[in-house]
């Protein structure tokens, strides 16, 4: 397992790499230093973070002047503050223009949050950027794979959104583990009986679903759609063709996410019957991480439930 | 170039935002000309710049934050070169390189993207400090609407570009008195302007912003303040060199026709 224990310190570590290793790295904080642990970064790399102060449009739109002028840069904070208050700017100022800008938003879905509540956690990121032409979004499972994510999409051209957590993520990959940058990765292919799609940090409540359902005789293959954006549609149909019928389970509102995207998918000529896990068009509340994935329908129960479900309306 | 030159660089300019309304029926006629003679000064007097080398790293950078006066923009790039002329008559037509607001990819010679107001001055930060972190010598330029200081962006960027002691960035602030519902007073607050830049951490000068030798003059005086950016408030008028615009607010946005259009060349010096 990773030694990276948190999506935060991921994203520190990839980003003194990078930034040792290229000299167009820049880090733009919006009094966001903390949140990420950047520290270290400030110590090393002095010249190259920019303390705007809590001021997240002008944040994304000095990202743009930058990446305008010849730099790389990476803002983090706060995924809401990123994908909603500043939305216009990431929109119209950075994805408008192709501009090569990263985005890393902390705080991705319930259990991004520390018991915070719904200003503070965010549901909704990934559905807003799915709408931008030329965004990259990526959703890392834990520590290690936001570290690998960081590293894979650095060429990536246009922007790049990467959504990282709380820093209390638990481990999905062992070290080392490449990111799937623009593919789907099946975990574990046990049969045809029924597909499960997730992203992010509920990953592993997947793969323990999986593991139940092979106890019960279900044969289920376990898909990780870490690529929201540009989607792997043929890896997707060729999955869904074989199983016939899916669940899709995503730390975020099921519109506009991982659960929409594999629908459209889905109705665009691979037909399988599917059920979405996910926030059921409501906001969160506080409580700790784990108990809201609970509380909100994504329980490993959950999950059983939902593909015995799917598999009962499977056309035969 | 001598300061007669210029003014009559400003005029022709002017001449070509009136032909481009007229003919493509769209566009800001009198905003452009508000900022007519600061994009004059900048693009024929003060900037670094190499028309056959548009993304020419050491260039200096023009960011226009009220981007619906493009049209003086396009006229201004199209008289150095960066395109033909009569690429300006293409203005907001579809597979046009000239968008109705600024678009940065399609337009040779345009620095940024700019439309939806109060985003400049932070772009033109970005581009400043870059500068900084790549140890270029360029300057930045943004030109904003009085009206546009409503943006609470505007302030955000201008607090942090204080705090960073960004000295090669000079914003000019088109104080023409008009928004696109009245005027500024009626609308908006931003008054004092220059108290406010001030009490940001900002150098301030006020001019004349259709007085090309005080456009210049302000101009070299930031170029000496090196540990503040600038801000320069022009007094302007909107639709100036047009007797029928000034004061009249719906040329805003609104199409000449074909007696207005002749009448608007005559007094802007030209031939019709």
């Amino acid at each position: 397992m990773s030694t990276i224990d948190s999506t935060r310190i991921g994203f520190r570590d990839a980003l003194l790499k990078l930034a040792s290793e290229r000299k167009d790295v820049v880090f733009v904080s919006t009094d966001s230093l903390k949140v990420v642990k950047g520290e270290p970064f400030l110590q090393q790399f002095p010249d190259r973070v920019l303390e705007l102060g809590i001021s997240e449009q002008n944040g994304v739109g000095v990202c743009s002047g930058l990446a305008a002028s010849g730099l790389l840069p990476y803002i983090c904070t706060y995924a809401g503050f990123l994908t909603m208050r500043a939305c216009e700017q990431m929109r119209t100022f950075v994805s408008y223009p192709n501009l090569k800008v990263r985005f890393v938003g902390a705080n991705g879905g319930l259990h991004g949050g520390n018991r915070e509540g719904v200003s503070h956690q965010f549901i909704e990121d990934v559905g807003i950027l799915r709408g931008m032409p030329n965004f990259t979004i990526l959703c890392p499972a834990d520590g290690g794979q936001v570290y690998e994510a960081m590293l894979a999409s650095v060429d990536v051209e246009g922007p790049v959104y990467i959504r990282i957590g709380s820093g209390r993520e638990d481990k999905v990959f062992p070290d080392g583990t490449p990111f799937s940058l623009g593919k789907i990765r099946i975990l574990s292919d046990e049969g045809d009986d029924v597909a499960l799609l997730a992203h992010g940090f509920v990953l592993g409540r997947v793969l323990e679903a999986a593991k139940k359902l092979k106890e019960e005789g279900i044969s289920a293959k376990v898909v990780e759609v870490a690529t929201i954006k540009p989607l792997d549609t043929a890896g997707l149909a060729s999955v869904l063709n074989a199983t016939g019928c899916a669940v899709t389970v995503e730390d975020h509102t099921i519109i506009n996410g991982l659960g929409s995207a594999v629908a459209e998918v889905i109705a665009e000529g691979n037909p399988a019957y599917l059920v979405r896990l996910g926030l059921q068009d409501v906001y969160g509340e506080s409580g700790f991480p784990e108990e809201l994935l609970d509380a909100y329908g994504m329980r490993v129960e959950d999950i059983v439930s939902a593909a015995k479900k799917a598999m009962a309306h499977k056309k035969q | 170039m001598d300061i007669k030159a210029l003014q009559e660089i400003s005029l022709a300019l002017r001449r070509d935002v009136v032909e481009m309304v007229y003919r493509t029926k769209d566009g800001h006629p009198s905003p452009s000309f508000s900022v007519a003679d600061i994009v004059t000064a900048l693009y024929f007097a003060i900037m670094r710049l190499d028309p056959t080398r548009p993304d020419w790293e050491d260039r200096d950078r023009f960011v226009l934050s009220k981007g619906h006066s493009c049209p003086i923009l396009y006229a201004a790039l199209a008289r150095k070169g960066y395109f033909d002329r009569e690429e300006l008559f293409t203005l907001r037509y579809l597979n046009s390189h000239l968008q109705g607001h600024p678009y940065a990819p399609k337009t040779k010679g345009l620095d940024a993207t700019t439309g939806s107001l109060g985003n400049g001055v932070s772009i033109g930060l970005g581009m400043a400090l870059a500068a900084r972190i790549r140890r270029k010598d360029y300057q930045v330029y943004a030109i904003t609407g009085d009206g546009e200081l409503g943006e609470g962006m505007i302030w955000e960027a201008a607090m942090a570009a204080s705090h960073h002691k960004v000295g090669n960035l000079t914003v000019f602030i088109d104080n023409n008195n008009y928004q696109s519902g009245g005027t500024v007073g009626e609308v908006s607050g931003p008054y004092p302007i220059e108290d406010k830049w001030q009490a940001f951490g900002w150098h301030v000068q006020t001019i004349d912003g259709h007085d090309m030798d005080q456009i210049l003059r302000a101009v070299e005086i930031a170029h000496l303040v090196t540990d503040k950016p600038s801000a320069i408030v022009c007094k302007t008028v909107k639709g100036n060199g047009v007797s029928f615009m000034v004061g009249e607010n719906s040329w805003h946005k609104r199409v000449y026709t074909e007696e207005e259009y002749k009448q608007a060349i005559k007094e802007l010096g030209g031939a019709v």
